[in-house]
């Protein structure tokens, strides 16, 4: 059985390294581990979206329409794109962040309301995560992603200290512990 | 396991090159192979070089074959173009130090201007033409087509796609093999490509390639998984195999690694065995027209599309068609589409200003390549042609010819980058110094190539670590152009002033600005934001198209108003100087009390 996590988000908010962190985290637990970033014009605060895929056998990197079993959604319109892409039932774990698109910021398109209830009409778990809020209290808007992974890392059957070894040689040294501080408090929300 | 590394295609070709003892690696920045470039730069002991073109890198990986040691160039497919002249006449040449040509096709033209299919180049160039499909075979295609370019005297073109380029997978580690650097030995009738030493290359070329089809055997690039069912043979390379294995179908698969020359004996004893031979390949039918001319009944083109990259589903959809498989079912259902997310300028971003006073003043301007080719997406609208690497200079000297004789003469602008500039904008520069015509060209020297990731340019100097910079005026005016301006972007009306009259002058005119990439360089000054008790709701900052600036309804409101988002802010404060009421304001507040 292959399993198949799809991260969507916005060119700029570091999609790239929270693909590389979750391959390393498959593969770090001995798993066969294939992923797929899109690179390049989208960059430029386009969609983007990045792929792992792991098991016992994996042969492409991309995932095969209806066959996602999670999507990490950076943004909450970026949530709503890849729906085609997930199984019935799939998980996905939801940044309450919004980033309006080139049309929406010149009022010819109107950004999706209630991202979460269109989620659940298709089917899907939804998990809402106040990730930028979090981010900031650390007094970091980038650790957005980091407190993302940490509510991910639930529903994988990974170790905790595998995450955070990962994740301790992935990001810039001076800030690992509150990287640390940001997958726990993604991982276990204090209510 | 540590010997084991999860790597992209792209590092996996550094990796191979590195471990196969190469010497001289160079590129031109362009995507989807940026990052075997920046991968090569992290080993020690060889030389990976930034070049200023593509042509520039293939001929310094070149000089480095002639010396003897194994070479690398790497580029994107349109950057095959550009060294396809020292290219065509180097394959002629009996190879010396082994070469790679790694090149990275880009179907789906996810950021390209084109979908050219670049396996033609090896038939064309004579020469073999490997395609892995995965990091593994990536890295092991490198030290595999280093030997078959010394044993067999021909270049090797690696080819990736896009996806590959940026797609992991587990790589086994080995260790380098120390380079063996024969040096040159002159011999002119070896490297002075003319008559007649050329002349008889011509015959070594056709009999290379026809000795290395028959030695595919040996390679083991190829692999034939027989499964004894006899009534379809696919036949596939590259990453539509995974695809295709991932579907899990039963059928017998010959899987290419080399996909010139064919084995092309070997294939038509093995077709004979089956009813079909149906061609998994993406793009055009290269191998299915080899195979044909080869009078081999094969199909494949009629199925699977001939533009965008191949996937699993493109594969079921395309097996559907060919009657070999049934409709599959699908999963969490078909959603209405969600509203598009297209690229746009950064926060800050010092293209704006220039795209926004060209819009207003309804300029013709004619587009190149970098990030500032965004310039045709809305609001802008500005950039009326978008083709190649330079090209700008070119196409408007044309037109403003064709206009002139029309008596519809007119004033022209083209937008340049600096990237661009260095990488083949000189020459265009060279030949329009001395127009006549109503011609304005700016130069947008943002001190890097900043669409493919911020690599350095000639420009860049005190910015990165280099030493010196060449300044653009400079070299313009040692062209002997008398009419150059510089002009600082975010003084917006004094970069207005300056544009808008060069637009009035007749013959050739430059306006350089000067203004960093923001993203790049990481400009960051404290954030503006709206007064809603003086803004009037015109909208004149949203035509200046900034990520953080839209129109919302404040709290207690009953009408929009704008707003500017203080976290994706980065102060460039150009907006402010396009409201007609001064509504947008600097904060005095400091960054930690930012909403
Ligand atoms: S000052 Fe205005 S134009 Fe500049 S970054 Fe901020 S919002 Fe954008
Ligand atoms: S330009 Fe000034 S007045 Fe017009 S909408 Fe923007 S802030 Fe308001």
């Amino acid at each position: 059985m292959t399993t198949n996590i799809l991260i969507a988000g916005v060119g700029g908010q570091g999609l790239v390294l929270a693909t590389r962190i979750v391959g390393g985290v498959a593969f770090r637990a001995g798993l066969q581990v294939k992923t797929c970033d899109v690179i390049g014009l989208a960059q430029r605060g386009g969609m983007v979206w990045g792929s792992v895929r792991f098991g016992h056998a994996v042969h492409s990197p991309l995932i095969p329409e209806g066959q996602g079993d999670f999507l990490l959604a950076m943004e909450e319109l970026e949530g709503l794109r890849w729906v085609s892409l997930l199984k019935a039932g799939a998980v996905v774990v939801l940044s309450r962040e919004t980033i309006l698109p080139n049309r929406a910021l010149l009022e010819k398109d109107d950004y999706p309301k209630d991202v979460p209830a269109q989620l659940a009409t298709h089917g899907l778990k939804t998990v809402c995560v106040e990730a930028n809020s979090i981010a900031r209290q650390l007094g970091n808007k980038r650790l957005a992603n980091t407190v993302l992974l940490g509510a991910l890392s639930n529903y994988l059957p990974f170790a905790p200290d595998t995450w955070l070894e990962v994740l301790r040689e992935s990001v810039p040294s001076a800030t690992i512990e509150l990287n640390e501080a940001a997958f726990g408090l993604g991982r276990t929300p204090s209510l | 396991m540590s010997n084991i590394a999860l790597l992209t295609g792209n590092q996996a070709i550094a990796r191979g090159f590195f471990e196969a003892g190469g010497v001289v690696a160079a590129s031109y920045p362009g995507s989807p192979t940026v990052e075997i470039m920046e991968s090569l730069k992290e080993y020690k002991d060889m030389h990976a070089h930034w070049a200023m073109n593509e042509k520039v890198a293939l001929e310094i990986a070149i000089g480095g074959s002639f010396a003897g040691a194994r070479s690398l160039a790497s580029m994107k497919h349109v950057g095959v173009n550009i060294a396809a002249d020292p290219f065509m006449t180097f394959t002629q040449i009996r190879t010396h130090g082994g070469f790679v040509l790694v090149v990275g096709d880009d179907p789906g033209l996810s950021s390209s201007q084109n979908e050219q299919d670049s396996r033609f180049f090896a038939k064309f160039a004579h020469c073999a033409l490997l395609e892995p499909s995965t990091p593994q075979e990536a890295k092991d295609y490198v030290g595999l087509g280093l030997s078959i370019s010394e044993e067999y005297g021909m270049p090797v073109i690696i080819r990736l796609t896009s996806t590959l380029c940026h797609s992991r997978g587990a790589v086994l580690l080995g260790e380098r093999t120390p380079p063996s650097i024969a040096g040159f030995t002159p011999d002119q009738a070896r490297y002075c490509m003319l008559p007649p030493h050329a002349n008889a290359q011509q015959h070594f070329m056709q009999e290379r390639i026809a000795k290395l089809a028959l030695a595919t055997d040996s390679l083991a690039l190829n692999t034939y998984e027989d499964t004894d069912r006899r009534d379809v043979l696919l036949v596939t390379s590259g990453l539509p195999y995974q695809f295709l294995a991932e579907l899990d179908l039963g059928y017998s698969v010959f899987k290419l690694g080399l996909c010139y020359p064919l084995p092309i004996a070997k294939l038509k004893e093995i077709a004979a065995e089956y009813a079909r031979v149906i061609v998994i390949e993406e793009l055009m039918p290269f191998i299915e027209e080899q195979l044909r001319a080869a009078g081999i009944d094969a199909s494949g083109k009629q199925f699977f599309p001939f533009t965008g990259a191949l996937t699993t589903d493109g594969i079921r959809v395309g097996l559907v068609r060919a009657g070999i498989l049934q409709q599959g079912t699908t999963g969490a259902g078909t959603p209405p589409p969600a509203i598009p997310r297209t690229p746009m300028l950064c926060s800050g971003c010092p293209h704006r200003p220039v795209f926004h006073i060209l819009q207003k003043a309804k300029a013709l301007v004619i587009g190149d390549i970098g990030c500032y080719s965004l310039g045709i997406l809305e609001p802008f609208e500005v950039l009326k042609t978008n083709l190649s690497m330079g090209a700008s200079l070119g196409i408007m000297q044309g037109m403003a010819m064709a206009h002139r004789t029309a008596d519809k003469a007119r004033a022209f602008v083209a937008v340049i980058g600096d990237g661009t500039f260095f990488h083949s904008g000189l020459s265009g520069f060279a030949n329009i110094t001395e127009s006549k015509e109503n011609i304005t060209i700016i130069v947008l020297d943002n001190r890097t190539t900043a669409m493919t990731g911020g690599q350095p340019t000639p420009t860049t100097g005190d910015l990165g670590q280099a030493t010196h910079a060449i300044s653009i005026t400079e070299v313009l005016k040692s062209f002997g152009i008398q009419d150059i301006s510089v002009a600082d972007q975010f003084d917006y009306s004094n970069t207005k002033n300056v544009i808008m009259g060069a637009m009035k002058r007749d013959g050739l005119s430059v306006v350089v600005v000067t203004r960093p990439c923001a993203l790049n360089f990481d400009v960051r000054e404290p954030h503006f934001y709206v007064d809603r008790d003086i803004c009037i709701s015109c909208r004149a900052c949203i035509g200046v198209n900034c990520p953080p600036i839209s129109m919302k309804v404040y709290e207690g409101q009953n009408k929009k108003n704008s707003y500017i988002d203080p976290n994706m802010c980065v102060g460039c404060s150009v907006c402010s100087q396009v409201c007609p009421v001064k509504a947008i304001k600097r904060s005095t507040a400091p960054e930690e009390a930012r909403p």
